[in-house]
């Protein structure tokens, strides 16, 4: 009988110990290692960050957005929760009383009120308030955010991009971007912010034990800089980077794993629209005939992209219309609508029309992807694909800034250019269409000839009902690629690789983190809550 | 009277040393501007943020430098180099932040290459026709010829990747406790691949011209007669012959200060080795006018300074050059 109570506890240590595992799991992580090639990304308070991705990732850390995505779609963060009520055209918001400044001080309603106040009086450029009639403080947990009219990407541009402002601390701050007091990275995220070496490029965040939605998982979050990340990586010296897709075996290999992003990046081909013979639509039709995205794909990236749609959406977007008039690969289709428009073949088998040669320019830069630089051949494939249909090219290879500067001021025939955000809100369709919201992105096609293409920008961007607003997103896609005033020619695979050992999940924010950074460091990762 | 036309040459000497500085500073005002672009644009054009007429124009206005020149050499004078657009920080604590990594890297690969060239270019070209100097000239033609990227890749597969030796990047490890004798191990294993990379590439050269100046010495009647008084060959060899082989080693280590501070950008870049060249190259990339401007200028009047004292310092290694002058 003594015995047999002797297993009987053996057994019933075993189950506790058995059951105590997956704490052991849950321990604290000492601190997570990220590598980035570039390392200097800004300091991390709204102000302060630079307008990419990395800098606004830098600063999400330190201050929190209303709501927030995971890896399932918006999720609570300062607000538990929140309502729209279309007759008062207004958003609601609770907020979580838990919550706190890194000053310990308590979130309030009245410090989201001021946030707003503060960005009409001093613009954060990642947000536009310009829609926004008023905040009223209903509880010290509660306000209402009334708009002056619909503005349907609420909750991605303001509700999961605008980070909160604590008021004791801004109201009196008159110049912010001059502003670097320590105080200035009092924030309410997970983690305070320690440390920006500017010369080695390193953060140091340490976490926010009173964080209201739990400790992080890991006490210390570092950034270093590195220009090899498969070494990093496989030394252990950092835990996630972003890497080439070309590295993904050894890396597997290497019990590290690699997660891929949604097709949200694209590269494409601006065209200057605004001067013959690409004002002509047909010029642009044949242009997209002539181009096989394929070809540039197996050739320039060694098959690690897809053909993107010509209507910009990604196929990954809810709102993508699979019915987007397309352009395969037809040298003769180009060739016919080149030869409609006037141009005849000369002997030397170039296009030419009243004697002038059919010549144009393209310029070529490597793109930055992500925070990457990345080196392609894209210019040369596509001089080669132009000119077997018959089109005269002069590739020039350009550093960045001065493509840029030169499609800015329309100083160009084509350009090789790429932008994120294309499985974000589709409010993208609108900056990268229309010069009314896109005349600073070099990146816009700044195309306003299309009255009926105007109109479905303007509609959509007041339309709050999910269901219609899809039905003229995809009106938008079709008339956009009809039009074609730049041409989307692929989506490049996107990868990032981590090590599994320290039992964070890192993954891709669907729709980008924010308004659609293609970025896996979702600070939702090292919040215990988030753990499905 | 000799005093009188010494103390002219010297005054001469400065002002013509002045004339460069102003010069320089000019270039350094001037040359930035003419670059394609600006802030704004280098800065939102791969941007999330999408920029509408008005917040450019706003942006542009704020960032847009409209400085005259003579404000700015007031402001250089007293020493106000202004704000980086991109770090919202000083320019002189920028520079002062990635110049002694700089220095740390660039000036000891300047100076090992330098001596290590030195002392085997004296010994081949005493060795001349023998196996020592064929090899030495043989192997050091090849390395000449390997680029400093092709180097820089072979020494990480071979010391991080595959020996897991040596760290990959950075001068030191990010926020880690050590003692100060620590942290001087641990920038020094950060520091032995970029330096074995640039060691690697000044050596070959510094050897080449050393033995090259050597051999031409060593033909010259004084070393006959050095030999002829029986004095011991290691004396012939270095107070003779190898004294008079310095002056092109000097003229050369001038010329390369002019790229020390950011000529090493490539290696800078594939060890992310924090440097003023990486400063320099984000700058350009992001056209961060001041902190370029502040950057030119300050490895140009450097540039200027090292001259001017290696015109001194060419006196004392030969007097010959005081006696011309």
């Amino acid at each position: 009988m003594k015995k047999r109570s002797y297993v009987l506890a053996l057994l019933v240590m075993a189950a506790l110990l058995a059951l105590e595992a997956p704490a052991a799991a849950q321990t604290q992580i000492q601190e997570i290692r990220i590598a980035d090639s570039k390392g200097d990304w800004g300091y991390p308070n709204p102000y302060r960050h630079y307008p990419r991705g990395p800098g606004y990732i830098r600063m999400s850390w330190v201050f929190d957005t209303l709501v927030w995505k995971d890896r399932e779609g918006y999720v609570p963060a300062l607000a538990d929760s929140w309502s729209y009520d279309p007759a008062k055209m207004a958003f609601t918001f609770n907020l979580n009383p838990k919550a706190k400044w890194h000053d310990l001080k308590p979130v309030t309603a009245d410090d989201v009120a001021f946030t707003i106040e503060y960005f009409k009086k001093h613009p954060y450029s990642w947000i536009s308030v310009e829609d926004i009639g008023r905040a009223e403080v209903q509880e010290p947990h509660k306000l209402v955010i009334y708009l002056s009219k619909p503005y349907s990407p609420f909750i991605s541009d303001i509700g999961g991009t605008m980070p909160v402002l604590p008021k004791h601390i801004w109201q009196s701050v008159e110049n912010p971007g001059a502003y670097d007091d320590p105080k200035a990275f009092v924030g309410s995220g997970p983690y305070r912010f320690v440390d920006f070496n500017k010369a080695q490029g390193t953060y140091l965040y340490q976490a926010f034990g009173e964080y209201h939605q739990g400790q992080p998982k890991a006490d210390r979050l570092i950034y270093v800089r590195s220009g090899q990340p498969l070494i990093s990586l496989t030394g252990r010296q950092v835990d996630l980077a972003n890497i080439q897709p070309d590295m993904a075996e050894p890396l597997k290999q290497k019990d590290l794993v690699v997660i891929r992003d949604e097709r949200g990046w694209n590269k494409k081909l601006m065209i200057n629209h605004k001067k013959a013979p690409f004002s002509d639509k047909s010029f642009r039709h044949a242009l997209a005939f002539a181009v096989q995205q394929q070809e540039i794909i197996d050739k320039s990236h060694r098959g690690f992209a897809t053909p993107a749609s010509y209507g910009l959406l990604s196929p990954d977007h809810d709102m993508y219309n699979p019915n987007t008039p397309s352009y395969p690969f037809s040298p003769e289709k180009a060739r016919a609508l080149i030869e409609s428009m006037g141009y005849q073949k000369a002997a030397d088998g170039f296009y030419q029309k009243d004697g002038q040669p059919l010549k144009l320019e393209l310029l070529s830069s490597n793109i930055t992807v992500a925070g990457q630089s990345v080196a392609d051949r894209d210019g040369e494939v596509i001089k080669k694909q132009l000119e077997q249909v018959g089109i005269r090219v002069d590739l020039v290879n350009l550093e960045q800034a001065t493509t840029d500067s030169k499609v800015k001021s329309w100083s160009f025939d084509l350009a090789v250019s790429g932008h994120g955000g294309v499985s974000g809100d589709p409010r993208i369709l609108n900056e990268m269409i229309s010069s009314k919201y896109g005349a600073g992105s070099v990146n816009s096609a700044r195309y306003d000839e299309g009255q009926e293409l105007n109109a479905l920008l303007e509609e959509q961007m007041v339309e709050m009902n999910e269901g219609k607003r899809k039905t003229i997103v995809y009106k938008i896609q079709e008339v956009y690629a009809q039009a074609l005033p730049a041409i989307s020619l692929y989506y490049p695979d996107s990868m990032s690789a981590y090590s599994p050992e320290k039992g964070i999940v890192w993954y891709y924010t669907r729709g980008g983190i924010s308004k659609g950074i293609p970025i896996p460091q979702n600070k939702m990762s090292l919040i215990k809550k988030s753990d499905k | 009277m000799k005093g009188n036309l010494k103390s002219m040459r010297r005054g001469h000497y400065t002002v013509a040393y002045l004339l460069a500085a102003l010069v320089m500073i000019y270039v350094s005002y001037s040359v930035p501007r003419w670059l394609p672009g600006d802030f704004v644009t280098a800065m939102y054009s791969s941007s999330h943020v999408t920029l509408n007429a008005e917040q450019e124009a706003g942006l542009r206005a704020y960032y847009t430098q409209r400085q005259g020149f003579g404000q700015y050499l007031v402001d250089f004078f007293t020493l106000r180099w202004g704000y980086s657009y991109a770090f919202l920080t000083p320019i002189s604590k920028l520079i002062g932040e990635a110049l002694p990594w700089s220095l740390l890297l660039l000036g000891t690969a300047h100076l090992l290459s330098m001596v290590f060239g030195f002392l085997a270019g004296v010994e081949a070209a005493w060795r001349r026709g023998g196996v020592i100097e064929k090899a030495g000239v043989g192997s050091m033609t090849v390395i000449e010829g390997i680029p400093e990227i092709g180097t820089a890749v072979i020494l990480l597969l071979l010391f991080a990747l595959h020996l897991g030796w040596l760290p990959a990047a950075g001068g030191e490890t990010a926020y880690v406790t050590h003692s100060a004798g620590q942290r001087i191990m641990d920038i020094g294993r950060h520091l032995v691949l970029p330096l074995a990379t640039l060691f690697l590439a000044y050596l070959p050269g510094n050897f080449l011209l050393t033995r090259g100046s050597m051999v031409m010495v060593l033909k010259e009647q004084f070393i006959e007669t050095a030999r002829a008084k029986g004095l011991p060959p290691l004396r012939i060899r270095y107070a003779h012959a190898a004294r008079n082989a310095l002056l092109p080693m000097v003229t050369r280590f001038g010329l390369r200060i002019a790229f020390m501070l950011t000529g090493a950008l490539v290696v800078e870049t594939i060890y992310a080795y924090p440097g003023l060249g990486t400063l320099l190259f984000n700058a350009i990339a992001m056209r961060d006018l001041p902190l370029i401007q502040g950057i030119v200028l300050f490895s140009s009047l450097l540039v200027l300074f090292v001259n001017l004292a290696l015109d001194f310092l060419y006196g004392w290694i030969d007097p010959r050059v005081k006696y011309a002058s």
